[in-house]
């Protein structure tokens, strides 16, 4: 009877082993994803598909967020990490610099090192992931205020901190090609910081509208900014200002319209769902040494397609998703659901 | 002999230093010379402009409160959080809540403070900490309530009674309220007493503890009151919201001439100090200062207020240590 | 030398060993002991070599807690020190990459630390009716924000040549220096507070400070001579946080003041001053670190670490009081 029941267990255990051998190529694989903060709402929609998909290539997947959202917590994060010893790390970068000494620690240590959403500089990294080519998220915004502005006149932008990696990316991209003649007629009179707090974002909203009374549009690429300057404009009946940026479907529903009593006729984000599942996989790729992270390789999802490694602008390498996705009256009922 | 006692009392002095700010930023930006604008303002700061009276009654006692802000995110989230899952709909109902979830932490941390003893500083950063995390946990680790999950509730940040935003009466009333409390009240006067000496008030016949218990708790109250306002006034709830907010409203009330050793200060200082830390980040912009140098700037000006309010007293308690001599 | 020992429970003698077992710090370090059991048994890579390797970054911020708690004893406070980690820290890098040697860097950091130190000293001494929170509040802000002029847009600098800052973060055997570092200095701030003239003074003045001045001590001078201290201890700290992550940025050391009162209150050091010893703050410091490192490493909610923290510090600071004032009723 003993031995019955043995030779049972054992079936059932390599039957076990067999099919989740069968049912990925990650299986027993550990991967960290460190967020950039808890209670970021943006963070947790890319987390969970990212989750989803590494667990359905039977990868562990932990999700850890640091304390603040500061550089210094990602670091006590990462030591933590480092002595757990997972198979790759995938970050969003809290700074561009200050994780170089700790990331560097855990490549050595044989950890490899992908990052999506946010970069640490290119020495701190094996990959990184971006969500739309910088570029191509300045072209899209830049269009959008030359539309919303009908070609000329003044715009500001409204950003998050002055340390915020990828938002200093979209804006320099921006004014990069806002020296186009095209956008010849649009004057971009100021940069303002809303620290992305609700208070200090409206505060520097009104005062633009203030300060400028001809300005035309205000473009926040970030969701907090987007959110509350919308609000403040949509608040006020008489105000023309038309507002654009990034920002999350969700947050944006009640604002976005292409009528007057709409703040915001339109506004990007790119697909946050597919960001974390590419993130997974090209994370997984390189654990199985599929890629090594140098530029020219690609490497192959199923359902998604073939993904190539390309040069990034601070030298580093990236993969680069697609473009921004476009949210409006249209779609943002449906999008909204989503995310 | 009034007008002399008048000129010469630190509310006085703050109440010039505004008229002075006010002036300089509409001369420079005559946009602020505005009613909207003023409006705009304090309807922005209605967080620290609430929760100000509470910290007001807080440090007449000698105490001093930091976890505030968590208290407000916890109140705020869990009214969030409710109203986007449908369990609320109704506005009042939603406040209640609010109010009753910050009156309970404010009163565990009043519990503690005059129950075991604890240090008013160590008592609240360890609710910094708990509350925080709680508001955290609430949001089901990091969701957001927008606007469009708040229903109605979010009219209340934009609706208005008699011309002015229902906002700025609540302020009205808050203030008007504590006004009449502190200035003609048993209670308010047996606050002041437990700040000026608690010993001395004990012994006559005050429960110096109740004392604290209650204005702790009315903090707390306030607190959740500020939760609701501040989940109103930008249609969304965020676990990490007002984080850090709690220096702006300490500062608020050591600028109105409130003193962190208890037993001075006033209604009416605190509104003025209020309006100073409103008016700082609200000038800033508008006086074209660059964006990255106004955060340097804030500080030097708190600094300067307080300094120059030092300095102004020194010269006031000299005159008047001149005039005893004659 | 009653009001010295700290939080004791019972009465017990004044003979400093019999002190240091049936006083707070025995029980501190019962609690350091049942941590690391805890830790041990809660986390598999919970081991010497990773405690050694993860702590560094919680060590810089012990230098600040072995000045704070001068600052407490006194019965003040400083929030403005995370803010001049973060200038102090800038500086360095800027220091750094402008080809400065690096024993120089190291110079000029712990000065910068120490001008912004000064500040405070000259302004609470000079305006002592001033509470000393609202002038580090002001601070605190100011030199946050001088450090995000001199970033300027970008907010982040990191060094180009690390070999000095990897020399200061290496190890001797599998300990690293910084652990040398603290414990030295900790032993010198724990005779210095409790076994020096300079250290009773500054008991006194937590204790009555108006007595104290009318006993002949120069209270202001040694207020001065403390917050002057602090700011070096946050330039030592800033050294370190440079050196666990090759740069700084304007949200380097946020929180750190947080961080280094909850350590000294946790060790039995009163916030309401002329209460607590060193040597409290010192095994409370490790407590905190084990603690921290241990939840950490089975990836524990941050969130839930501070709460986890909160719960500590209020129990640390209301449980002797609960259980002193239960005994008392038990006498009658």
């Amino acid at each position: 009877m003993k031995k019955l029941l043995s030779v049972l267990l054992v079936t059932l255990l390599v039957a076990g082993l067999m099919t989740s051998a069968l049912a990925g190529t990650a299986d027993g694989k550990k991967i960290a994803l460190v967020g950039k903060s808890a209670g970021n709402a943006f963070f947790e929609i890319a987390a969970a598909s990212f989750k989803e998909a590494g667990e359905g290539e039977g990868a562990t997947i932990d999700v850890v967020y640091p304390e603040a959202a500061t550089a210094d917590a990602q670091i006590k994060v990462l030591d933590n990490l480092i002595s757990q010893q997972p198979d790759a790390i995938c970050i969003s970068a809290n700074d561009f610099n200050a994780l170089q000494a700790k990331l560097e620690e855990a490549m050595d240590a044989g950890i490899k090192v992908s990052s999506f959403d946010s970069a640490p500089n290119p020495a701190s990294r094996q990959v990184f992931v971006n969500q739309a080519g910088t570029v191509a998220v300045g072209q899209a915004l830049i269009d959008a205020v030359y539309d919303m502005a009908g070609g000329e006149g003044q715009w500001a932008i409204l950003s998050a901190t002055s340390q915020a990696t990828n938002q200093n990316a979209w804006i320099d991209a921006m004014k990069k090609l806002a020296e186009d003649e095209k956008y010849a007629k649009l004057e971009l009179v100021e940069v303002a910081y809303g620290d992305d707090e609700p208070q200090k974002s409206t505060d520097q909203t009104q005062a633009l509208l203030d300060n400028y009374p001809d300005l035309k549009v205000i473009c926040a690429p970030t969701t907090v900014g987007i959110m509350a300057a919308a609000k403040l404009v949509q608040d006020k009946p008489d105000c023309k200002v038309k507002i654009t940026g990034l920002g999350l479907p969700s947050e944006m529903l009640e604002y976005t319209g292409a009528d007057d009593a709409h703040s915001c006729p339109y506004f990007y984000l790119w697909d946050m769902q597919l960001l974390g599942k590419l993130s997974a996989y090209a994370t997984i790729a390189l654990i199985n040494g599929d890629i090594t992270g140098a530029e020219g390789e690609s490497f192959t999802v199923e359902g998604l397609g073939e993904f190539s490694i390309t040069a990034a602008d601070d030298g580093g390498t990236e993969i680069v998703q697609g473009l921004p996705l476009q949210f409006n009256a249209d779609n943002i009922e449906e999008m909204a659901k989503l995310y | 002999m009034n007008l002399k006692k008048l000129t010469g009392s630190r509310e006085f002095l703050l109440f010039i230093i505004v008229i002075a700010m006010f002036a300089i930023v509409s001369v420079v930006n005559p946009v602020f010379f505005s009613f909207n604008a003023v409006t705009d303002m304090l309807k922005n700061n209605a967080v620290t402009l609430v929760m100000a009276l509470g910290m007001l009654g807080v440090m007449l006692v000698g105490g001093i409160d930091i976890s505030i802000t968590s208290t407000l995110a916890l109140s705020g989230m869990t009214i969030g959080m409710l109203l986007k899952y449908n369990h609320i709909s109704s506005t009042l109902l939603a406040f209640v809540i609010a109010i009753a979830i910050g009156t309970a932490c404010g009163a565990l941390v009043g519990l503690l403070i005059s129950r075991a003893g604890v240090p008013p500083i160590i008592a609240s950063m360890g609710f910094m900490y708990i509350y925080r995390a709680m508001g955290y946990l609430i949001s089901n680790g990091g969701e957001w309530a927008s606007a469009a999950a708040l229903g109605s509730f979010k009219n209340f940040g934009t609706d208005k009674l008699l011309g002015l935003s229902k906002v700025i009466w609540i302020i009205i009333v808050c203030y008007i309220v504590f006004f009449f409390v502190m200035k003609w009240t048993r209670i308010g006067r047996q606050v002041y007493a437990v700040g000026s000496n608690a010993e001395a008030a004990e012994v006559s016949g005050i429960k110096v503890k109740n004392i604290k218990l209650m204005v702790h708790t009315v903090m707390g109250f306030l607190a959740g009151l500020a939760g609701a306002l501040q989940v109103a006034v930008y249609a969304s709830a965020m676990p990490n919201m007002a984080q850090g907010g709690e220096m702006d409203v300490i500062a608020a009330c050591v600028i109105g001439g409130v003193s962190m050793s208890g037993g001075r200060g006033s209604v009416i200082g605190a509104l003025l100090g209020a309006l100073i830390m409103a008016m700082i980040p609200k000038a800033l912009p508008l006086l074209h200062i660059d964006a990255l140098w106004q955060n340097m700037i804030k500080g030097v000006m708190i600094l300067a207020v307080v300094v120059i309010n030092v300095i102004l007293q020194r010269i006031a308690q000299r005159n008047a240590l001149a005039r005893r001599e004659m | 030398m009653a009001g010295k020992s700290g939080r004791s429970i019972n009465n017990v003698p004044e003979s400093p060993i019999k002190k240091l077992i049936f006083g707070w710090e025995g029980i501190l370090i019962l609690v350091f002991i049942g941590v690391n059991i805890f830790c041990k048994w809660f986390s598999e890579y919970y081991n010497m070599f990773n405690l050694l390797r993860q702590m560094p970054v919680y060590l810089a911020e012990v230098f600040l807690m072995l000045v704070m708690a001068f600052i407490l004893v006194m019965g003040e406070i400083d929030i403005s020190v995370g803010a001049t980690v973060c200038l102090a820290a800038t500086m360095a890098c800027i220091a750094s990459n402008a080809g400065i040697p690096f024993p120089l860097v190291i110079l000029i950091t712990l000065l910068v630390g120490t001008c912004c130190g000064l500040i405070n000293a000259v302004i609470l001494t000079n305006f002592s009716e001033l509470p000393p929170m609202i002038v580090t509040l002001s601070t605190q802000i100011i030199f946050r924000g001088i450090a995000e002029i001199v970033l300027g847009s970008g907010g982040s600098i990191s060094v180009a040549n690390t070999a000095g800052f990897k020399a200061i973060s290496r190890k001797i055997g599998s300990v690293p220096l910084i652990l040398f570092l603290v414990i030295i200095l900790a032993v010198f701030a724990a005779i210095v507070l409790g076994r020096s003239t300079f250290g009773r003074k500054v008991y006194a003045i937590g204790t009555n400070r108006l007595a104290a001045r009318y006993s002949g001590v120069a209270v202001q001078k040694i207020r001065f001579i403390i917050y002057t201290l602090m700011g070096t201890a946050a330039g030592l700290c800033a050294l370190f946080m440079v050196a666990s992550s090759y740069g700084a940025n304007t949200t380097t050391g946020t929180g750190f003041e947080m961080d280094a009162i909850a350590m000294a209150v946790f060790g039995g050091i009163s916030s309401t001053g002329g209460k607590g010893n060193m040597i409290g703050g010192i095994i409370s410091a490790f407590i905190i670190v084990c603690l921290r490192i241990g939840l950490g490493q089975r990836n524990v909610n941050g969130q839930v670490i501070l709460l986890i923290i909160g719960v500590l510090l209020i129990a640390a600071v209301a449980l002797p009081n609960i259980l002193g004032s239960l005994k008392k009723a038990v006498k009658k």
